[in-house]
């Protein structure tokens, strides 16, 4: 596979929460607002890329039987780094994702990709991927996160958009967490008819 | 094909029944209109205007559903979105403006409903997650809007802050003959709000404050239990949600449903016996000390217990699994009703029940005549 090919396949070919449903619980959690879904894309994205090169650049010196805690301890390496990074020069945004930024540790796009492309390919693939499926991440968190602001506050990356009348009274569940469920369905949804129409399934 | 055939070939099921999809929802909506002119005659045209908005947005959305996913657009017209419709506006309170039960309607039929597909296939209430979508989109709208009734005829403002109509109702409670404003089971949930103060009060050591705070407590619930209060309870003399004000003209839709054989009596049955048991048990200020009759004829229970437990699609087809059906679901409405967040739990508690409603189903499927239990 080509290096444009690795790079895309995250955004939309393989887009990790829309074609493979990875990375449920962030992704739920934090698309509150479009601020925040970018602050854990731009987290998510740097574990990911980073991860995805140290694992493919030690693929052949990591025994297999260890691998896994290998993987944990290169990811919770780059985690703690955002972790401290954010909190220092991001307090606000740090604040508002909370234990989430924790979490990515555990993120299971991270080590899905560790365990499924990076153990097995070269290094600029790898890094590639991370890019790619990073990208993919955050494109689908701000898709997510838009929807959600817009309908439950009225407001996009903090810009009001509908206006004091709707923001007095606005939808409040999308900001909740049901609303987020019913929204991520719709979206779903909306991919699976897209698919259908192309190619009749996969 | 359109030759007629000499013998029928058909796959079962082989025995028909004259009851239809149609004629069932025919009669549940003749059985609520009694309902209907009890909320026009104490909130007023605007009620009527709310329902009838409702009931047209739920069968417009069907339509437009079923043609957007291209299916018959002739079930929208079988009466189920009708009944849906009146059903989430018999759901709000009757001072929402009128785009609420609008909302709360699409959502009901689009979310709740058609993307499950359609009738039959939906999991919950699709009326009640309707109110439950509004609950949690506009608490404030969904909690303000009580009305008075009889207000829009004499004149009066009704247009207040809760809170404040809940203060000023346990100051002249006591004797009043009329509840008006917020609904009783808001009054009641402030009285256990007192005990609670009463108690941290105590705590404290200031002992007259608690026993005021007590004595008012004791005097309002006594309040709320008077034949004066059941006697408007059962007209309909109270505030309430649009729907659930007239025990008497909704009992007398049910008996009609009951006589053309549409209802079903276990579900409502028991239903509202565990309301009364458990409003018994622990429905007062302790235990074996609540009152029944004033916890069956507040609130939502009587509307509920006949029109939406009783929902054919989302609840148990086994008659053992109805009556458990009909328990849990009053013991959830108590409990939210005695410990919850909000004054009435109606509409949670047939909505949980609603998700479990597989489960009773295989937990009592009777036993086939013959069959011989496996040892293993």
């Amino acid at each position: 596979m080509s290096l444009a090919k690795d790079l895309s396949n995250g955004i939309y070919r393989e887009n990790p929460v829309f074609k493979l449903a990875l990375g449920m619980c962030p992704f739920l959690a934090v698309t509150t607002s479009v601020e925040n879904a970018l602050g854990m894309g731009a987290a998510a994205t740097f574990v990911l890329v980073c991860s995805n090169f140290l694992v493919s650049l030690f693929r052949n010196l990591i025994p297999s039987k260890v691998r896994i805690p290998c993987y944990i301890v290169i990811i919770a390496t780059f985690v703690t780094l955002v972790d401290m990074v954010m909190n220092a020069y991001l307090p606000d945004l740090h604040k508002s994702l909370g234990i989430f930024i924790p979490l990515i540790v555990v993120n299971c796009i991270i080590l899905g990709r560790a365990e499924g492309f990076a153990n097995r390919n070269p290094v600029l693939s790898s890094l590639a991927d991370g890019i790619g499926m990073g990208a993919g991440f955050t494109l689908a968190m701000v898709i997510l996160a838009s929807f959600r602001e817009l309908l439950g506050n009225g407001t996009w990356l903090n810009m009001s958009v509908l206006g004091q009348s709707y923001s007095s009274q606005p939808l409040l569940i999308a900001i909740l967490s049901p609303g987020a469920f019913i929204l991520l369905a719709f979206i779903l949804g909306f991919f699976n008819v897209l698919e259908n129409r192309k190619g009749g399934g996969r | 094909m359109a030759q007629t055939r000499r013998f029928e070939l058909a796959i079962s099921p082989h025995v028909g029944s004259p009851q239809t999809t149609r004629k069932i929802m025919f009669d549940v909506v003749i059985a609520l209109l009694p309902a209907l002119a009890a909320a026009t005659w104490f909130f007023g045209p605007g009620a009527l205007l709310l329902v009838a908005l409702s009931t047209a947005t739920a069968v417009g959305v069907e339509y437009i559903c079923l043609k957007f996913m291209k299916r018959p657009v002739s079930f929208a017209f079988d009466g189920s979105a009708v009944v849906t419709g009146i059903l989430l506006a018999y759901n709000v309170p009757p001072g929402v403006p009128w785009w609420l039960p609008v909302l709360g309607s699409a959502f009901a039929i689009a979310v709740g409903k058609q993307a499950f597909g359609g009738l039959g296939h939906n999991i919950v209430n699709p009326a009640l997650l309707g109110r439950a979508f509004l609950m949690a989109s506009f608490p404030i709208l969904m909690t303000a809007g009580w009305a008075a009734p009889e207000s829009w005829r004499t004149g009066e403002d009704c247009g207040w802050d809760t809170n404040a109509i809940v203060q000023e109702e346990l100051a002249i409670l006591p004797g009043a003959d009329a509840i008006s404003g917020a609904t009783p089971l808001n009054v009641l949930k402030q009285t256990f709000d007192l005990d609670e103060s009463s108690r941290t009060a105590l705590a404290e050591g200031e002992t007259e404050v608690a026993a005021e705070l007590e004595a008012r407590a004791v005097s309002t619930r006594s309040a709320l239990s008077s034949s004066g209060t059941y006697a408007n309870l059962f007209l309909g003399r109270r505030g309430g949600c649009i729907g659930e004000t007239s025990v008497l003209l909704l009992l007398i839709g049910a008996v009609y449903l009951f006589a053309r054989g549409v209802l079903e009596p276990r579900l409502p049955l028991s239903y509202l016996g565990a309301v009364a048991v458990f409003a018994w048990i622990f429905g007062g200020s302790g235990w074996f000390d609540g009152d029944p009759l004033f916890h069956v004829l507040a609130g939502g229970v009587v509307l509920g217990g006949f029109f939406m437990v009783s929902d054919m699609v989302t609840t148990p087809v086994t008659p053992k699994g109805r009556i458990i059906f009909g328990i849990g679901a009053g013991l959830i409405t108590m409990i939210i009703r005695r410990w919850g967040g909000y004054p009435e739990g109606c509409s949670y508690s047939i909505l949980l029940m609603n998700l479990v409603t597989p489960l009773i189903d295989r937990f009592t499927k009777p036993k086939v005549f013959g069959e011989v239990k496996s040892n293993g």
